[in-house]
Parts: structure tokens; sequence; C-alpha cells
């Protein structure tokens, strides 16, 4: 009963529109990052290593696909939470706006297995968001810029990273990403328990986001302690796989910071389905 | 005739003391940097497999292997299956600059033993107000007419010092390795594009001994010199 809910849920998803946005929407903007490389991507290269330049010579494909698949992924994880967002914040209070809520509760299930499976399909919406999105950044870009070292661009210098050492990075670097997203799901299903129409918990979401990162790049000591345990802070914990050498000790402090908030949220969530009002 | 036993002693001893001053002496500066030149004349091209070490304060990558390709008058190229870097300095560059000797003031500023061989220092200094170099130091095997060390002061690149070690191809002088050490404080990476805006601080920001200043270390083999290379290589 609670695999075909999960299936049914995912179905739900499938049938609406919206969630064929976010695929569209990362489509197009890889597409638009992957013709703009293409066309004035040597510029945009020499742009960021000017100031080496002067003293130094780079040689070898620097414009490869590895650097493009990086490019993407720091472009795009950032904005990809409101996709998410989009189809996750919807999952409960979306029932609840067409009235088909009272009768998913009338099954012979229990409301946090409704609510469990209700997350899993949108974890699994989730991945398979991230999953397009590494498809095009990777093989997309590797097949029209070719392969090579990835030059990773630090706000403190360059690390470069030899190609047989990038496939692994990526693939850890995805996984983290995935968790951070899986939190920003995970946070617009929790708000969609509380709300009773669809564009709350998705605003909500995004204003959450906004607020935190906002919080997390302002340079006050105030904010200093509350700084770390911000789950957005952690949503870039991917980039650390980029790292030489590699802090592992922080990449694991994220995930586990990650996780913890995907538990909490999830916590919140089973206990306010549970207790929600169908009857009025 | 006392006066002058004692004196022949001591005019025989200045002579011996300043007889080395006296070989040096013997040819100036631009002499010595055309002998260089001559030297430099004699390698028409050249192949060589680098072991190419970055040692940068902004810079982290593992040592590269790359093929160093020279060609007269100042073709040069470098391939590597990877990312490689270089300094822009240093290479090609060299026997240009001290080709046309009206075009610079050179001079002799010192002597001074570099690795048990005794080096001539010589400074120039370019005759135009729009060169970008500013100042050249040069220290010199006059002997064997090679460039030991050499510093040169840029506009554009700060100061660069290179160390050259020479072994197999004495014969051409060219060097077998060579430490380059170079200004690192305009390296600066423009925080917008680089889009770290949720750095959580995990780097290590324990401060480098000297953070102005970094290291390339090249390592040279398999030189092939005057074998002939197309010019399509450096295409």
């Amino acid at each position: 009963m609670f695999l075909k809910s999960i299936y049914n849920e995912f179905i739900k998803i499938a049938a609406k529109p919206r969630s064929y946005l976010g695929l569209a929407a990362v489509t197009l903007l890889v597409g638009v990052i992957l013709f703009a490389m293409k066309a004035d991507g040597l510029s945009f290269i020499s742009f960021i290593t000017a100031s080496f330049e002067q003293t130094l010579s780079f040689e070898g494909n620097i414009l490869n696909g590895n650097l493009i698949a990086f490019l993407i992924l720091q472009m795009l994880i950032i904005h990809i939470p409101l996709l998410v967002a989009l189809v996750t914040g919807d999952l409960v209070s979306g029932e609840g706006a067409m009235g088909t809520l009272r009768l998913l509760l009338t099954k012979p299930i229990s409301r946090t297995k409704i609510l469990f499976s209700k997350f899993l399909a949108g974890a699994f919406y989730t991945f398979l968001i991230i999953l397009w999105l590494g498809f095009l950044a990777l093989v997309v870009g590797r097949i029209v810029f070719g392969t090579g070292d990835l030059m990773v661009l630090n706000s403190d210098g360059l690390v470069i990273i030899q190609e047989p050492d990038t496939a692994w990075r990526f693939l850890s670097g995805m996984c983290v990403a995935y968790l951070a997203l899986l939190t920003v799901a995970t946070l617009s299903i929790t708000l969609s328990c509380f709300s009773e129409n669809s564009i709350g918990p998705i605003v909500s979401t995004m204003a959450i986001i906004i607020l935190f990162t906002i919080i997390g790049t302002l340079d006050v000591k105030i904010f200093d302690h509350i700084k770390p345990f911000l789950f957005t802070t952690h949503m870039a914990a991917w980039r650390n796989f980029f790292e030489d050498p590699l802090p592992v000790k922080e990449i694991l402090k994220s995930a586990g910071i990650l996780v913890i908030h995907i538990i909490v949220l999830l916590g919140i969530a089973v206990f306010k389905f549970n207790k929600k009002d169908i009857l009025s | 005739m006392i006066m002058i036993k004692k004196t022949i002693p001591t005019f025989l001893l200045l002579f011996i003391l300043m007889l080395p001053l006296g070989v040096y002496s013997q040819r100036t500066a631009n002499q010595i940097l055309n002998g260089l030149y001559n030297k430099s004349m004699t390698t028409k091209d050249y192949s060589a497999d680098a072991h190419i070490r970055v040692d940068l304060p902004f810079i982290r990558m593992l040592p590269v292997d790359a093929t160093i390709y020279y060609k007269q008058p100042d073709k040069f190229r470098m391939k590597s299956k990877g990312i490689a870097i270089l300094p822009r300095q240093g290479f090609s560059d060299f026997s240009k600059s001290i080709r046309d000797t009206n075009s610079f003031t050179a001079f002799i500023s010192g002597y001074e033993i570099l690795s048990k061989t005794n080096a001539t220092i010589i400074n120039f200094i370019p005759g135009s107000d729009t060169s970008d170099l500013i100042l050249g130091k040069l220290w010199i095997d006059a002997n064997k007419n090679l460039v030991l060390k050499s510093q040169l002061t840029t506009k554009s690149n700060g100061t660069i010092l290179i160390e050259y070690f020479y072994i197999s191809q004495i014969i051409y002088g060219l060097p077998d390795s060579m430490i380059f050490t170079v200004d690192v404080k305009k390296f600066k990476m423009p925080k917008g594009v680089t889009a770290d805006i949720n750095n959580t601080g995990t780097k290590d920001s324990a401060p480098a001994k000297d953070p102005k200043r970094g290291k390339i270390f090249i390592r040279m083999r398999n030189y092939k010199v005057n074998k002939g290379l197309a010019d399509s290589i450096f295409n």
C-alpha cells in the first residue's frame, strides 16, 4: 500500500504541467550557457584569469566540458531550489486547494505514510532534476567542449584538478547538491502542510532561502553564530569536492547539518499533517 | 735600491690580487652579452620534455608534464595533455631582448660566486621610456657564455627571478632545470565571477611564509637540438 501510495504521488507530479517546467527551465538555461560559452567562452576565461596572465601563461584546453559543467552547476544550483519548490510546495497544499485531501485521507493508510509517500515522490522528482542537470552539464558539455583538466575558480585562487580526478568529484558533488535540494524540497513540503494554497509554500520557501542567503553573505558579527546552522550556508558544500586538499571534515559537517534539517523539517511536517483539520 | 726592493713585492702582490679582476674586465658588458647572444644563436630549434611544478600562493595544482618547442627567432610553444602553467618571461624572449645592444645600456655591476662559478653581474637598462622592462640583471658565466641567474623587473609583471642549472646541454646554453621566482602580489580573483558566495571558510587560510612570491620549478629532459621543427607545430 505504501509503495502504491508513492507511485500514485509520483503519477500526480508527472500529471502536472508545472513539473515539466523545471526540466524545461534547466534545459533552456543550460542551453543558453553552452551557447554563450561556445560563442565567447575564451574571453570569459581570460577575464577570470587576467590577473594571472600578466605573469603566467596558461597552456592546454582550459575551456573544456569539465569547466563548463562546473560553471553550470555553480550558476544553477542556487536557482534550482525555485524549480524544486514549485512542485514540492504544492504536494500537500495543492490537495487541500483542490479538495482532494479529504478523499486521500480516507484511504486505509496512515497520515504519516501518506506524507512520507509525498516526500519520497518529491525526493524522486528532485533527483530527476539534478540528474537531468548533471546529464546536460557533464555529458552534453563534454560533447560540445571536449574534456580536459578542470580549472576551479575560487575567491582565494585557482585549483587545477587533473582530468582523471574529476569524475568522482562531480559525482560526489552532485550527491551533496542533491542533499541540499532535498532540504529545500522538505522545507517546502513542511510549509505546504501549514497552507491551504500552493503559492504560499512556494513563495515562503524562496523567501526563507533569500533571507538565509543574505544573512550568510552579510559580514556582520551578530550573525556569525547562526551562519553555520543555516542550511543555505551548506547549499554550496558541493564545491568542497573541488578543493585541494579535500576538506572531508567540512563536507561531512555540511552533509550532517543538511540531513538534520531534513529530519527536523520532516518531523514538523508529520506532526502538523497528523494534526491537520480536514473537517472544516 | 732598498726602496725599489721594498716596492717591487708590494706591486707584485697588488698585481696578483688584481689579476682576476683584470681578466674579467677584459670583456665589456656588451661583449659578454654578444658572446651570450652568439651562443644562443647556435640553437636553431629544440624540443624537450618539461616537468613543471608550481608552488604559487594562489594556485594549487599537481606537477604537469609537457613538451616544449622552440624555433628561432622567437617561436615558442608548449604542448601538454592537461593545463600547464609557465611564466610569461624567461624562455624565448631572452635572446631577443639582448640581440640589439644599442637598445639598452649595459654595465658590469659586480662579481659573485654562484654554485662555485665566478659570475659576472651585468645590469642593463632599456634606452626607451616606453619599454616594459625597467631593469635587467644577469649573472653570467663569462667563460662559458651561460646565464646562471637573471632578474627582470618589468612594469607589467613585477620582478621575475630565474635560476638556471646546466648539465647535459651546456654546449648550447640550454638549462636542464630552472627555478622561476615570480611576484604574486597582483593576483586577485574577481569574487563576482567565482560565485563563491556561500564560502563556508573551509579553506586553509594559514599565511604562507612569503605570500608575495611564488616559485615554478621546471625540469627539462630529452632535449632534441637542431633536429628541425616544422612551423606547423607553432600554429
